[in-house]
Formats: C-alpha cells, sequence, structure tokens
C-alpha cells in the first residue's frame, strides 16, 4: 500500500537566513582580522570570535541539510518465523499481510507435520549511548 | 587582562580608522539595546518558530495517517461508495466522560459510555467497509482510533500555539514548548501504531496475551465474557484457566467480566490469580525486563481493574502480576524481538510463582492482558 513512504524535509527558512547571515558576518570579520594582522597587528579576540562563529554557523547549515523530518510512518523490517510442531524445523520469512501467530501455514518439507507461525517481530539496531 | 580589552579593541578589525570597526562596534550595541529591551520578545518568537516546525510535523502525521486509514478502507473494505467523509467525520469524534461530581457509581456510567464508544465505532467501520471481516473490522476500529487520536493531538497543540501567538504569553508558549518533545514522542508512537494495526501485527501491548495464547494452545476454548476466550490448562499438577482475548483481530475485550466470571463458576475457590500485562518501562531500565508484583496490571480507564478489585475482595483471593517493560512507542508499534523473547521468560515465572504459591489440585486463573492483534490462540 505505502510502501514507499518518503521522509520528509523541510528546513525552517527562518533559521536558514539566520544562519546565512552568521556565515557571511563570520567571513567578513575573520578577513578584517587577517587584513589586521598583515598590517601588523594581532587581533587575538576578533580571530578566534570570527572563527568559532564561523565554524558554528557551518555547523548548523550541515546540520539543517542532513537533517530530515521522519513521521514515524516508515516500514519497519518485520520477520515471520514459522516452525514445524512435529520436527521443530524453523525458517524465517518476511511478514506478509494475513499473518498472525499461531496461525496455520501447511505441511512441513521435512517430516509433513503441521507448521505455524511462531513468531512476528522487528529487529531494531540499538544506536550506541 | 581587562585593563587591556581597550588596548586590543583599538587594534585591528575594531580599530579607530577603520569603518568597517567602527559599524562593528555600533552593531554590537544595537545587538546589545535590541536585546535588553526585546529580549524576551525575541525568545517568545523562536519559541513559537520551534512550535511551528513541531506542528507542521504533527500536521504531516495527521494527514499521512487519514490517508493511510483512507487506502486501507478502500483495499480491505471494498466500498461502494468513496469513504471519505465519512472517515472525515469520524476523526472530528468527541468523547464525553461521565460526570464525577457525584462519584457513585461513576466505574458502571464510565463502562456503558465505554461500550456505547466501542460499538458505535464498529458500526462506523462497518458502514465504511462493508465487505470486511471480522478481524478486519477489529483492526480498521483499532487504525482509525490511531487516527484519531493524531487528529486530536494536532488540534490540542494547533490550539495552544493559535493562542500563544494572539496573546504573545511567554507562559503559554513555555508550557507547550516544555511538553512538546513527550508529544511528539507520543505521537511518533501512535503513527507507528497505525502502521502495525493496518498490517495486523502484534504489537508490544500484546505481550500478556501472547503468554496467555502460548499456554492455551492446542486446549479446548470458549468464550467466557465479551471478547475472551478461556482455557483450561493443567500446569504442574494445578487447574489453570488461562484467558486472553480472542485473536487475531485488534481487541481487549472484557478481562475483569471473564475473571468474575471464573470466580463465580467455582464459588471463589481459586488459590491465586495472576495477570501478565505490558509495563511502562523507566528511561534506563532494559527492554523486555521481567518485573513481578501484586495487584491488578490492567491498563485503560480502570473500570476492569476496578472489576477484579472487587470481586477479589469478596473472595479474599491474592493477585499477582507478571509484568513485561516497554516504552510507549514498543507498546503501540510491532512487537519487538526482545518483547518476543520475554514472554517465555514471563511463562517461567509464571509456572514458578504457581509452584510456589499453590499446592497440587488447587485452580488459579491466569489472565493474559492486552491487545491482542496479530495473535491467534
Amino acid at each position: 500500500m505505502d510502501e514507499n513512504i518518503h521522509p520528509v524535509r523541510k528546513i525552517s527558512t527562518f533559521f536558514m537566513v539566520m544562519a546565512m547571515i552568521m556565515l557571511v558576518l563570520s567571513v567578513t570579520a575573520l578577513y578584517q582580522a587577517i587584513e589586521a594582522y598583515r598590517r601588523g597587528s594581532l587581533d587575538l579576540p576578533s580571530i578566534m570570535l570570527s572563527g568559532g562563529a564561523l565554524a558554528l554557523s557551518m555547523y548548523m547549515l550541515i546540520q539543517m541539510r542532513s537533517k530530515p523530518l521522519k513521521l514515524g510512518f516508515e516500514m519497519p523490517k518485520v520477520s515471520t518465523t514459522i516452525e514445524c510442531l512435529n520436527c521443530s524445523y524453523k525458517m524465517v520469512r518476511k511478514f506478509e499481510r494475513g499473518d498472525y501467530v499461531f496461525k496455520r501455514i501447511g505441511e512441513c518439507p521435512k517430516c509433513k507435520g503441521e507448521m505455524i507461525i511462531s513468531s512476528i517481530y522487528r529487529e531494531v539496531e540499538e544506536r550506541g549511548r | 587582562m581587562i585593563s587591556d580589552i581597550p588596548a586590543l579593541v583599538s587594534q585591528g578589525a575594531f580599530s579607530e580608522d577603520n569603518i568597517l570597526g567602527w559599524i562593528f562596534q555600533l552593531a554590537w550595541i544595537l545587538i546589545f539595546v535590541v536585546f535588553m529591551f526585546y529580549g524576551q520578545r525575541i525568545q517568545t518568537m523562536l519559541m513559537l518558530k520551534e512550535i511551528e516546525s513541531s506542528l507542521y510535523r504533527l500536521k504531516m502525521m495527521r494527514d499521512k495517517g487519514r490517508e493511510i486509514v483512507i487506502s486501507t478502507i478502500k483495499e480491505t473494505g471494498k466500498p461502494d461508495e468513496d469513504p471519505t467523509p465519512r472517515v472525515d467525520r469520524f476523526l472530528e469524534h468527541v468523547d464525553i466522560g461521565p460526570v464525577s461530581l457525584d462519584p457513585v457509581g461513576i466505574i458502571q456510567r464510565l463502562e456503558h459510555l465505554m461500550d456505547v464508544r466501542n460499538t458505535r465505532f464498529k458500526d462506523e467501520v462497518r458502514l465504511m467497509a462493508p465487505h470486511a471481516d471480522e478481524t478486519q473490522i477489529n483492526n480498521l476500529t483499532n487504525v482509525l482510533e490511531a487516527a484519531l487520536a493524531l487528529n486530536q493531538i494536532y488540534k490540542s497543540i494547533r490550539h495552544y500555539y493559535l493562542l500563544g501567538k494572539k496573546t504573545l504569553s511567554l507562559y503559554i508558549i513555555m508550557q507547550l514548548q516544555m511538553i512538546l518533545p513527550l508529544v511528539m514522542k507520543e505521537s511518533e508512537a501512535f503513527a507507528n501504531a497505525l502502521r502495525a494495526f493496518t498490517l495486523g501485527q502484534p504489537i508490544g501491548d500484546g505481550a500478556g496475551a501472547l503468554v496467555a495464547a502460548k499456554l492455551m494452545y492446542g486446549r479446548e476454548k470458549r468464550r467466557i465474557a465479551k471478547d475472551i476466550v478461556v482455557s483450561k490448562v493443567p500446569i504442574d499438577g494445578r487447574t489453570a484457566y488461562v484467558l486472553k482475548a480472542e485473536g487475531p483481530g485488534g481487541k481487549v475485550g472484557k478481562p475483569g467480566e471473564a475473571i468474575k466470571e471464573i470466580l463465580e463458576e467455582n464459588e471463589g475457590k481459586v488459590s491465586m490469580i495472576i495477570l501478565i500485562d505490558a509495563a511502562m518501562k523507566l528511561e534506563g531500565e532494559k527492554l523486555g525486563e521481567v518485573a513481578e508484583g501484586i495487584g491488578v496490571a490492567i491498563g485503560g480507564p480502570g473500570v476492569e481493574k476496578y472489576k477484579v478489585e472487587d470481586i477479589t475482595v469478596k473472595y479474599k483471593v491474592p493477585i499477582n502480576a507478571v509484568l513485561i517493560k516497554e516504552d510507549i512507542g514498543d507498546a503501540v508499534s510491532t512487537m519487538r524481538k526482545e518483547v518476543f523473547e520475554a514472554v517465555n521468560v514471563a511463562i517461567e515465572r509464571i509456572k514458578r510463582l504457581i509452584h510456589e504459591r499453590t499446592k497440587e489440585g488447587d485452580t488459579v486463573i491466569i489472565a493474559g492482558i492486552g491487545n491482542t492483534i496479530g495473535i491467534g490462540q
């Protein structure tokens, strides 16, 4: 049905403009500080401030571009385990609509015993904390 | 160091003979003045922007949820007419709770209202999807409930956002901004739930029902209360009445009613009641951790919980709880592997409880609580 739901991306125009202004100002300030240094006066606070602002604005811009908006409707990977009641033969496949736990699935390919769905679950890769 | 600042300022980019330096100094002074007088206003505007972006996400969730509901109804129910206007009408559904000014009989009144609500929802779904079978109707009812929840959350947040914007009250906006992370988490959980209900997958909340299903599988079953089935299962020389909501459709049934019925049938001669349910996991706790306790482990508005408490007081039956820890997101979305594995741990705990706290020949009740979507028996 809606298998192809893509995450939506929305970047706030306000923050984008703010970050751009900050970037321009920091580049100008850094240029001025370097110019001043060339003329012989070392303006360390200016260099540090403008360098910091430059790094911050770049970081903000990168973050804005790389952050897609997830809505929670994304399809997780769900597996169905089918098990033979007789010989414990097991197989795992992708979940199919209509599957439910304890549903009879047919005959076991090994012993012709009855096979049922023994579990349906999703696996989530935990992010490092 | 401080005495060096004028000297530093008089150099480089901020030197007095540098026009750009003057502009910078003026800009800093201006920023300082602006922040002094309009700091709170700016803070308010920034908070409103943050709320606005969350509101946009909530709107997207609500719209996507509605879209999924309509396409699922069209797919499973094969209606003769377009279900969209009916779905839109349904999404504006309002529940009015019973009056609590006079609390006498509030449980019975609440139960009546809940029964009316459930019947109304199922009737609506039958009209929307005339060709859906009973399992699909139950699943579609759950899908619609999740979409309804998303719509209600969106509308409440929009209300407070617009109110805050209109009044520019920092306190309204600040409160809204503070609860937003929790609201977003809950909304994402409902979005996940909607997806799971659409496909009929078992959800985390069904952990209790799965425990009961595993215990009663292959045994004779009978319906004992609304949407509840029970089986007699011999465990360690004891007779266990194992009950759960009838699956695999999305149902919770009336477990309180079922326990009451079994106790009446046995004239109160039951040594122990064990309730198994999914419980809220605290941050830092492991998903699928199994905990034991006493008391009635039934969530929801409290009607079923009340019934069990009431009847067990009458017959003085001890109530035990076996809980499987999950957070809200895991409870309403497709069951995770950890929860599936925890079910076997819970079964071992139940067997141990029965072995340690009852005698051979005793009768016990084991109730698997929770939504049984995607779980047969």
